[in-house]
Formats: structure tokens, sequence, C-alpha cells
């Protein structure tokens, strides 16, 4: 028994440290693995223009240019570490359709399939020069008031990245194949390509990303130069944006609207939203209806809800890195060809459903019709308004004069704010949803992103999550409390007397 | 040593309870709803007690060290505890109990609801007993053919289906997490290896609102691809799917 222990101990240690021995990657075998797993987005010629690459975005790497974008090579390196093709294709990039394959493919198969792209642009050998780490600064309140102050000092970085870090540029960026990109929202960690741990965030601020307007900082001839040391405090302070309430958390589907005894705030800024802690949700594109979209903008909205004896309130957040203000030309500069407002739905079922059957997810059918809320954010020449429709699928929307629906919006450093107000209860319950305290009731979202060519049916969405107007339960779970103490306690009290009496 | 026989049944209900929060929290990656858990409970309860008092003399040796609790004089002390703690627990849970619910409903639904024997799809009543991929026999008859096949139901695969099944056919596709029910994953065995083709026709062309009932359609997010796809894309599809995962479609057929 123990000898077979044994045995599998040491096959299973020659199993771990097998990919540390193999050196070098069989390109004849990482083709096969190509043409079965990678084929299909980065291409037959490795050119990254496989069936679905019109559909993506960001779009497959072209390998043929023999460029990558996360390296911890130096800037002027021709080259990038194996280690960095390696760990892109073994872990996945987050937020691209490239998944980790490490579950997939052993580490030979990945030695073989990094040796074979290598091919597409004949690299070979081993870059020249690697980024230097020098010694990390361990985070702290200091170092991250250092990297806030470098971050924002002649917007260094926050020119493109927004004074909030949530990549709201004020420029139009395009990568070396003429693709349009987006500095990164630095609050949404999920979006990191590789990982927001510091260290990779040092990586990425010292040898920039090849191909995108993302410069080296390490450059000796950029005049936003930075040292070793500062760097880490830009990292410090970059990993601390990413320290949010508003992160999905997948467990939540429930938002808990909070009863106020007073008057809801109107205002998207008012302080008074803090009381009510947000949900956020993840967003897809409309793949379901026709006409589909695959690229949207916006991948989450955080919301909050709080109620009182007559009315309820929505208060809805997220990120856009541009105000879609047709008519304005800055904001047609820096839109894709077609400029649209921005805009944002709210669908309720028209009738809290008793049982589990809810109306069709994407805007109702006809045996179940929705209620949708829709804002859109205005133009040059008209304010923002908000809308009331009856939809019953993403085909058949009728707009309806709305019972004392209002929205007011706010939109700052690359987030919009919109707080949706409603009566509770309207003259027209058959046609309008009345808030319930107490009830489950149905909920979800779109949301357009007008610089994005987001219009009509092209948008983000959720399926059905729920809200709850958290009813007051008053004094009566302590009295039932006060009353589960004493009639035990009395039984047991009864129990151990007659207990005590008999003769055992 | 011997365990007492309650300290038994108590090991027996904390060994269910464990192991339905590992099998639901930790395997299965889904956190058990407590309404599920609590009815699982009941009759884990009520089976633990039948075993446990099967005849009288089991019955006495499982009330033997509560009865000796309330009457020996020389354990009065711990009675005393034990009296003072149950009723503060009783009053601590029906306080919690009266709290309102703030988990979500539970929806239950069928993933694989058995289908119908017939369906309206391209336009045409099918006969889904019968139906077969035209595309199948071409595996035996010319596999360099069959080889293209896979590959353009590939191309349609990672155009239209991989946003939310994935590039793995995982069902974690870069948009999986926005989705509620979750996207099937292809590789798992209790999937497609367990179904015929012409069911995977039927849920690929009619979509979610092409499911019974019993599945919720109104919450699945499977598109309608008879909308957007050709019939022969999909059965392409269908047989990239089971290329790509190693997985034998079912058929009718004694192999």
């Amino acid at each position: 028994m123990t000898y077979r222990i044994a045995v599998a101990a040491l096959l299973y240690a020659m199993f771990l440290s097998g990919p540390a021995l193999a050196q070098s990657g069989d390109v004849d075998r990482g083709e096969a693995i190509y043409q079965t797993r990678c084929l299909q987005c980065h291409g037959d010629e490795g050119d990254g223009l496989g069936p679905a690459a019109e559909r993506l975005n960001p779009p497959p790497r072209d390998f043929t240019l023999g460029l990558y974008k996360f390296i911890t090579s130096a800037f002027d390196a021709d080259l990038p570490n194996d280690g960095d093709i390696i760990r892109m294709i073994r872990d996945g990039m987050p937020g691209t359709a490239m998944p980790g394959w490490g579950d997939l493919l052993s580490e030979q198969d990945i030695l073989d399939v990094t040796a074979f792209i290598k091919v597409f642009a004949e690299l070979e050998g081993a870059p020249e020069g690697q980024i230097d780490h020098g010694a990390q600064v361990p985070t702290s309140p200091e170092s991250i008031a250092a990297g806030d102050r470098l971050f924002h000092a002649s917007e260094r970085c926050s020119e493109c990245h927004g004074v909030q870090g949530k990549g709201d540029a004020v420029k139009k960026l395009k990568n070396d194949n003429g693709d349009r990109t987006w500095p990164r929202n630095l609050t949404k960690p999920w979006t990191f390509r590789a990982s927001n741990g510091v260290k990779d965030i040092f990586a990425r601020i010292t040898a920039g990303i090849p191909t995108t307007q993302m410069p080296s900082f390490a450059d000796p001839k950029s005049k936003k130069r930075l040292s070793i040391e500062e760097r880490w405090h830009v990292a410090n302070y970059v990993a601390s944006l990413a320290k949010t309430d508003k992160v999905v958390r997948p467990e939540n589907t429930v938002i808990q609207a909070a009863r106020l005894a007073g008057a809801l705030p109107g205002d998207p800024d008012d302080g008074a939203w803090a009381q009510a802690p947000p949900s956020t949700f993840f967003m897809l594109p409309q793949l379901v209806g026709r006409e589909r979209f695959f690229t949207t903008a916006n991948d989450t909205v955080s919301v909050r809800a709080l109620y009182n004896d007559t009315a309820i309130a929505l208060h809805l957040e997220w990120d856009d890195r541009t105000r879609s203000l047709p008519g304005d030309a800055a904001a047609k500069a820096i839109a894709d060809e077609e400029l649209y407002e921005d805009a944002f739905a709210v669908q309720f079922p028209v009738t809290i459903p008793r049982g589990m059957e809810k109306p069709y997810f994407l805007m109702g059918d006809a045996a179940k019709p929705v209620n949708l809320w829709r804002w859109s954010s205005g133009t040059t020449d008209k304010a923002g308004s908000i809308k009331l429709i009856d939809a019953q699928g993403i085909a058949a929307q009728e707009v309806r004069e709305s019972h004392g629906l209002t929205a007011l919006a706010s939109y700052k450093d690359g987030t919009w704010r919109l707080v949706m107000t409603r009566p509770r209860a309207t003259g027209t319950p058959d046609r309008d949803l009345q808030f319930e305290e107490g009830r489950f009731i149905p909920i979800a979202f779109f949301a357009w992103d007008g610089s994005n060519s987001e219009a009509g049916t092209q948008h983000a969405m959720t399926t059905w999550y729920w809200l709850l107007l958290k009813p007051s339960t008053g004094a009566q779970p302590i009295i039932g409390a006060v009353i589960a103490v004493f009639l035990i306690g009395g039984l047991l009290a009864w129990w151990g007397r007659s207990a005590g009496r008999t003769p055992s | 040593m011997k365990i007492p026989r309650l300290l038994q049944a108590v090991l027996v209900l904390a060994g269910v309870y464990f192991g339905f929060v590992l099998v639901f929290d930790v395997i299965l990656d889904a956190v058990i709803p407590s309404s599920l858990l609590a009815m699982y409970m009941f009759f884990a309860t009520a089976g633990v007690f039948m075993v446990f008092t099967y005849d009288e003399e089991q019955t006495r040796e499982l009330v033997a060290p509560i009865k000796a609790l309330v009457e020996d004089p020389s354990k009065r002390p711990w009675r005393n505890i034990v009296f003072a703690i149950l009723p503060l627990a009783a009053g601590a849970g029906t306080y919690v109990q009266m709290q309102p619910s703030l988990e979500a409903p539970l929806e239950l639904r069928t993933i694989h609801p058995a289908p119908p024997s017939t369906a309206k799809i391209y336009g045409k009543r099918v006969n889904l007993l019968k139906l077969e991929n035209p595309f199948r026999k071409i595996e035996k008859e010319d596999p360099d053919r069959f080889r293209e096949l896979v590959g353009e139901g590939a191309a349609v695969y990672i155009r239209n289906c991989q946003f939310c099944h994935g590039d793995k056919l995982d069902g974690r596709g870069p948009y999986a997490d926005a989705l509620n029910p979750t996207p099937l994953n292809f590789q798992d065995v209790g999937t497609i290896a367990q179904l015929q083709e012409s069911y995977l026709f039927w849920r690929i062309t009619t979509g979610g609102p092409g499911l019974p009932k019993e599945a919720a359609p109104w919450i699945s997010s499977m598109p309608v691809w008879q909308d957007f796809l050709k019939e022969d894309e999909v059965w392409k599809v269908i047989l990239f799917l089971y290329d790509y995962t190693g997985h034998r479609p079912r058929s009718w057929e004694h192999e």
C-alpha cells in the first residue's frame, strides 16, 4: 500500500515538474491544435480574420504582426517573452472572447501552440530586454496618494483614463490596425485583460501596451516618464480604484428597496441615495431578437431603490465613456459613424406574477405584456425625457401617456446617474404595475450607448432580476419571540417539575 | 467504544446536512435554497427517527440520555443550562422566521423537457421521432467531406453561439455571467451526450420560446435560431457540437 502511494506521489511529482522540464514547443503539434482550437477566431492565416472576427470587440489578435499587447519584455524589445503568450493562452483574457485554455490543453500543448503562432511573424529567440521591477513598493495610503498625484499631474494618465479612472476619453483612439480602442475603465477589474494584480498593472505602465496608444512610462524619451518607484505608486493607486461596491455578486438577484418616512430623493446626486446599497448586474448585448448587436459598450448597471407611502424611486448608475449628445460637435467627433442619444430602460411586468410565469424576458410577448420606462438623454435641441412604453415583444412597442413617471439624470466623469420616480399606485392597474410591499417584482434593464451606434433593437440588456419593497415588520417578530420563549420555557419547567416528582 | 444512539442520530443528521451543503454549494457551485434544504432535512429527520425507533429496545436506548438528563438529580446543573438555552433558542428562531424573506423565489424548471412528437419548424410540420441529421451518414461515406461540414458548423457556431456557450463549448462564453438560467455546457456528459440530434435540432430552431411551460420559456435566453440560421447550418452546428466535444449523439439504433 505505502509502496503504491509512493509511486503515485512520484508520478504526480513528475507530472508537476514536466512542464518545467519541457523547454520548447513542437511547431507541427502546435499547428494541429491551432487548427481545432484557435482558427475560428484567429483565422487560417493567423491574421485575426476568422469567421468570428467582425462580431468580436476587441478583435482577435493578428499573429502575422508579431506584436503582443500584454508583455513583460522591455518596451523597446522587439519580442514578447514566451511566458507572456503562454499566459494569455492558459489563463485567457477577461472581458474578451478569449477563454483560458488551461483546463482543455496541457502545458505541453500550450507550448506547442505558442511555438506555432510565433511562426506567423517569424519570431525567433528571446527578447533583448526585460522590464525592471526594481523594489516593489508595498501598497499604503501614502503610496496610493502619491500615485493619485502622478496619475493626474499634467493629465499624465487622466488624459485618457479620465479623472475618476472610468476611461472616459476625450480623444478618439485607434490601434495600429485602425480599429477603435478604448482606454480601460480602471474601476472595472473584471475587464483587465491580464489581471489587475499590482504587478501586472506595473508591467502595463512600464512596457506600455504595444499596438495601442498606451505608452511606456519607462521610456527615457517620454516627457511623462516615471521612475520605477513612481510607477509602483501609480500601480498601487490604480489597483485601489478597483475597490468599489459596484461589483457583481452573482448570488445577489434581489434589489431591496428601503422604506423612507419622508420625500424620496429625486436628484441622482442626492446624498440620501447612500443609504440604499447598490445591486450590480452584468449586461450582455441584445443577441436574441432581430436585429442583433454584438459589440455593446455597457457591461454593468448598478441599481438602488427607495420607496415611501406613495411613490417608488429607482437610482440607476452605469459607466459610459461618452456623453452622446446629438447636435454637439465634440460628441460627434468621438462617436462611431452614427451618433444617437444615450438611453436606458427599466422593464416590469404589467402585473406581479402569482406563480412562476413571467412575461418573456426580452420585452414581453402578446400574452404577457410589459411596461418599459424608457429614458433618453436628449440632444442639443431638446432636454432628456422619459416615456412609458407598453411592449408585447421587441417589435411591438407603443408609447402611452405616463402616469406621473418622471426622470432626472446627471453625467459626470464617465458615469451616468439616473433617477426614475413613479407613484406606487395608478388608476389603471390593468395596464400599469402597482408596487406592493413585500412582493417579489420581476425587473430587467436595457441600456443604449448612442456613441457606439446603439439604437433601436441594438443595445445592452439584462435578464430578469427582482425588486422587493422591503416591508416594515413593526413589533411582530419581537412579540412572537417573547411568546416562544415563555411557551417553551413553561413546558420545560412543567416537565422538569413532574419528572422530579416521579421516582425513577 | 459504542457511540450512544442519540449521538448517532445527531451525527447522521449532521452528515446529511453537510452532505447537501457540500454537494450543492461546493461541488455544484450553486448555493442550496434554504427552503429546499429545509424540505430535505425534514424528510431526513423523519427517516432517521423511524430507523432509530424501529423497536422498543432501540427507542428506549435513544431517549435514555434525555430521560437521564431530566430525571437524574446529579445532572441537575446540566438540565438547568439546557432548559435555559432551549427557550432562548426558540425565541431567536421565531424572531428570524418572522422577518420578511429577502431570498428570491425558487424557480424550479426542467432543463431537458420531453420533446413534442411534432413541431413546426421552418414553416413545416416536422416529426421529431423520425427526424435525422441529413449529414450524419456522410461521416462514414466521405470522411473528407464530413470534416468540411464540421468546419462549416464551427464557423456558424463561432459567429453565433460562442457569446454564451463559449469557445470551448463549456457554457462559459464571455456573456455567460449575465445570463440566468446559465448557458448549457456541452462538454458535460449530462447534456448533448444524452440527447438525440433531432432533440438538438428542435431546441436550437425553436429556442427559448419553443420550450414547454415546465421549462420556463419566458426566462430562457436561447434565441429562436430558425429566424437567423438556415436549416442546413443548424445541422452542421450539431455535427460540430458532437465532433468538438467527442460525444456521440444518442440514436434509436443499438450499436
